[in-house]
């Protein structure tokens, strides 16, 4: 198969996969396109909204559309690591000899559903860390291999704080989406309403399956990107740090820390799924921009100004991406531009 | 793998265009430049006659063409091109991204398959202008110097002033006269002004008399002629007369304390305007080094001041006889205790509604007495019967508020409680409750309270304390006397 027939294969798959969601899930379009991203780029996504919004059963459908293992842990505070990793436990065989058998935990799945991930302590939210960094846990000194590919997407709810501890920063910046669940419109909620007070239940069907994503991940490594599309995103990450001698006044002004390396990454591999999955093979300025909220809005800190004045971390980047544009713009001639 | 020639082509286009853009650009520019140098060259037309107008053409239109020159003459890269061309035809960077990538070692697979998608659509393209035309900011002046041109083209040449300095040499002017005195027009026409002898300034005393002559009779060119019949021609000024009677004008100019200060701030008090001209007086100098004369005006206006009102007048007038006898410092003393006085009477005349209260104010003398500090004891406080400042008087007829019971319950816990007195004088026992309360202290609260009332004032006239914190001391004691 050519590498213009595979990419054609992705643009079907991921459009198919989308068709397959788009059954149980109404509306939400937008984050069911950055969740299939997230995926086929190899990182992990974090959905936030307000409980009822359907992020749990977004990610259930994505599980079902795909031939691969799901496991959901729903996050309380008395959530131990050992519940999420699993642990050893004395055995006895046929011989009466005892030893240590090591029990998987929910982790060892394709697809794990972390839900409401902020309401674990900040141990067990780390137990996560190196499964999502390595794809690999170590449990008793033994590091073990978890399946691949391995996707996990976590939901947290952003209006109750009592009882919840927030993401730590490292945490965040493991996932290469934070994507927000808004309300749904009023037609799109007549539609929900009319799907899921009928007794008849949509199937899902299996579109893809492991090894298949695997293979449409390395392709999308391939998808060529300028020299200036991807100075844009080094820009607009740098923008993001107030530090930086040309980041925008409103960075200098509300902003505390910037974005990391990470968050480049995940803006140009984003920017590259969505390049491939829109049928072109080259990256564009357009994708970044596109991409620039989910991938950023995570990773920026706000300082105290930031915070007291209600700073919308996606107004603030909006404001970046076209302070960036501009200036870059005006660096040339007029004919130029 | 070369770049495909449709694309190649599309860049080059596309540079073309710029560079013309650019040539138009920058041709207007110089042409702006040139017209506004021809402008110039013009005005000089009378003596440079024809070839003003030969080299004002040639500036315009060598300003034009080296605007055009350099325009063209910039290379435009092909990486600058292809963006253009991809947002022109909205290409989403492909032509960019296949420029960059085509020939690259490391390209991957799909880089063919972004090449072949690239061509086919630039293949479909139809050429067009995809440069937008960007006038410079000269473009809207250029009418400007081209119509000052063309009005200095048409206009009479502008008159030159002659160049040259006058010779001051006096064989110089002889020479002059011999060589023209041949021509007697041109002597005419030219001949030197008669060279008076400079007079040397004087200060003369004009005799108006002697002109207007003791007879009366008038001369030709005699100005006294215009008066001759009026009684006026015969006066003669007498300037010195005028001034040892003086005008009452100059007398009020003599009177400088008369004078409105124009420079002074009337908002503020005397004592602001006196307690500044002492710190410009006195700011860093040592005694020796203050001058008499200065410290003497500030005195007699600190003594002028005090006679209007105050009673500073006594140190004011103590200063000025130390300063006569050159002692200085004794004189400087006496201005700070005068100081002192003023700044009392001016907190005393802003916070109206002071601790002292209307009753104390009216009595005047007496209370001048009391603010110097004479009289002054717990049997001599006479706390009026103005509102607010006794329990059991004026608005409020009783004590405000208990004691709280937490005080009367805890033994640890120290307190004051009072009860009011009645007597020739009302008074405010207090007692020490809690833990203290064996000690029997037994003072007379408003006594002990007047006392402390009368430092403080003291405290706040004479010490430094910053002016931010004399409203919160006197709320404090206020506080304690509604209490």
């Amino acid at each position: 198969m050519s590498q213009e027939e595979r990419a054609q294969a992705f643009v079907g798959a991921f459009q198919a996969l989308r068709a397959e969601v788009e059954k149980v899930i109404v509306g939400h379009g937008e984050i069911i396109t950055h969740v299939l991203t997230g995926m086929f780029a190899g990182g992990h996504v974090l959905l936030e909204g307000v409980p009822g919004l359907g992020k749990t059963l977004l990610i259930k459908t994505l599980a079902e559309g795909l031939e691969l293992s799901f496991s959901r842990i729903q996050f309380t505070p008395d959530l131990m690591p050992a519940d999420i990793v699993g642990t050893n436990i004395i055995v006895e065989d046929a011989d009466g000899r005892k030893h240590f058998q090591f029990q998987h935990g929910p982790i060892f799945a394709h697809i794990l559903l972390a839900d409401e991930i902020n309401r674990a302590t900040p141990k067990t939210q780390s137990a996560l860390l190196e499964g999502m960094q390595e794809g690999s846990v170590t449990v008793g000194g033994a590091s073990r291999p978890l399946p691949a590919p391995f996707f996990v997407l976590a939901t947290q709810n952003p209006i109750e704080m009592e009882g919840t501890y927030p993401l730590p920063e490292a945490q965040l910046d493991r996932f290469l989406f934070k994507l927000r669940v808004r309300y749904p419109a009023l037609e799109e909620l007549n539609a929900i309403i009319d799907r899921t007070t009928r007794s008849r239940q949509v199937a899902v069907h299996r579109v893809m399956s492991g090894p298949t994503v695997l293979g449409f991940r390395e392709l999308i490594r391939e998808v060529p990107i300028a020299s200036h599309v991807r100075d844009l995103a080094s820009a607009i990450v740098m923008a993001t740090h107030p530090q930086w001698e040309l980041a925008p006044d409103v960075s200098r002004r509300f902003v505390r820390y910037g974005a990391s390396p990470r968050g480049a990454q995940a803006l140009v591999l984003g920017a590259k799924v969505r390049a491939l999955a829109e049928g072109r093979y080259n990256v564009s300025a357009d994708d970044i921009k596109a991409l620039a909220a989910p991938a950023l809005r995570h990773r920026i800190i706000l300082n105290f100004e930031g915070e007291a004045e209600g700073v919308d971390t996606d107004t603030l980047i909006a404001q970046i991406v076209e302070r960036v544009e501009a200036t870059s713009a005006e660096r040339k001639e007029p004919f130029l531009r | 793998m070369a770049h495909p020639l449709p694309i190649e082509n599309l860049v080059w286009q596309v540079g073309r265009q710029v560079r013309l853009r650019r040539a138009e650009h920058a041709g207007v520019r110089g042409a702006f430049w040139g017209a506004a140098v021809a402008a110039l060259v013009l005005v000089f037309k009378g003596p440079l006659g024809a070839l003003a107008l030969g080299l004002a053409a040639g500036l315009v239109a060598a300003g034009t063409l080296a605007g055009v020159a350099w325009g063209l003459a910039r290379r435009v890269g092909a990486g600058d091109a292809a963006r253009v061309a991809d947002r022109a035809f909205a290409l989403d960077d492909r032509v960019a991204t296949v420029l960059e990538w085509a020939e690259r070692p490391d390209r991957t697979p799909l880089v063919d398959a972004l090449v072949a998608d690239t061509l086919a659509r630039v293949r479909a393209l139809e050429p067009r202008r995809i440069v937008a035309r960007v006038l410079p900011r000269e473009a809207r002046w250029l009418p400007v110097p081209a119509v000052a041109g063309l009005l200095l083209l048409l206009s009479p040449p502008v008159p030159m002033p002659a160049g040259g300095l006058p010779d001051f040499l006096p064989s110089r002017g002889e020479e002059e006269r011999e060589g023209r005195a041949d021509s007697t027009l041109l002597e005419e026409r030219t001949r030197p002004l008669a060279r008076e002898p400079l007079k040397r300034a004087m200060l003369e005393e004009r005799d108006f008399a002697q002109r207007a002559g003791a007879s009366g009779a008038a001369s030709a060119g005699d100005l006294a002629a215009i008066f001759k019949d009026t009684s006026l021609s015969g006066r003669r000024p007498d300037f010195n007369s005028f001034l040892k009677k003086g005008d009452e004008r100059l007398k009020l100019l003599e009177r400088v304390d008369r004078l409105p200060d124009l420079q002074s701030d009337f908002t503020s008090t005397a004592y602001k305007m006196v307690f500044r001209k002492s710190k410009a007086l006195t700011s860093g100098l040592r005694p020796d080094q203050i001058s008499p004369q200065k410290l003497r005006e500030l005195l007699e206006e600190m003594e002028r001041l005090g006679r209007k009102g105050g009673s500073w007048s006594g140190e004011a007038a103590e200063g000025m006889e130390a300063l006569e006898g050159g002692q200085t410092d004794r004189a400087l003393e006496a201005m700070q205790r005068a100081l002192d006085k003023m700044r009392a009477m001016d907190e005393a005349q802003r916070s109206g509604k002071g601790l002292r209260g209307g009753r104390e104010r009216d009595r005047g003398a007496r209370g001048r007495d009391r603010g110097r500090g004479e009289g002054v004891g717990p049997e001599d406080q006479d706390f009026g019967d103005f509102d607010g400042l006794l329990p059991g008087r004026g608005r409020s007829p009783t004590p405000k508020g208990e004691a709280t019971s937490r005080l009367r319950s805890t033994p640890y816990d120290a307190g004051v409680e009072g009860e009011s007195r009645r007597g020739r004088k009302d008074g405010y026992d207090t007692n020490l409750t809690g833990r203290g309360s064996p000690m029997g202290s037994r003072l007379q609260y408003l006594g002990v309270i007047g006392q402390y009332r009368k430092l403080m004032e003291d405290a706040i006239t004479r010490e430094q304390i910053p002016r931010e914190y004399h409203d919160q001391i006197k709320g404090y004691f206020q506080a304690l006397d509604e209490r």
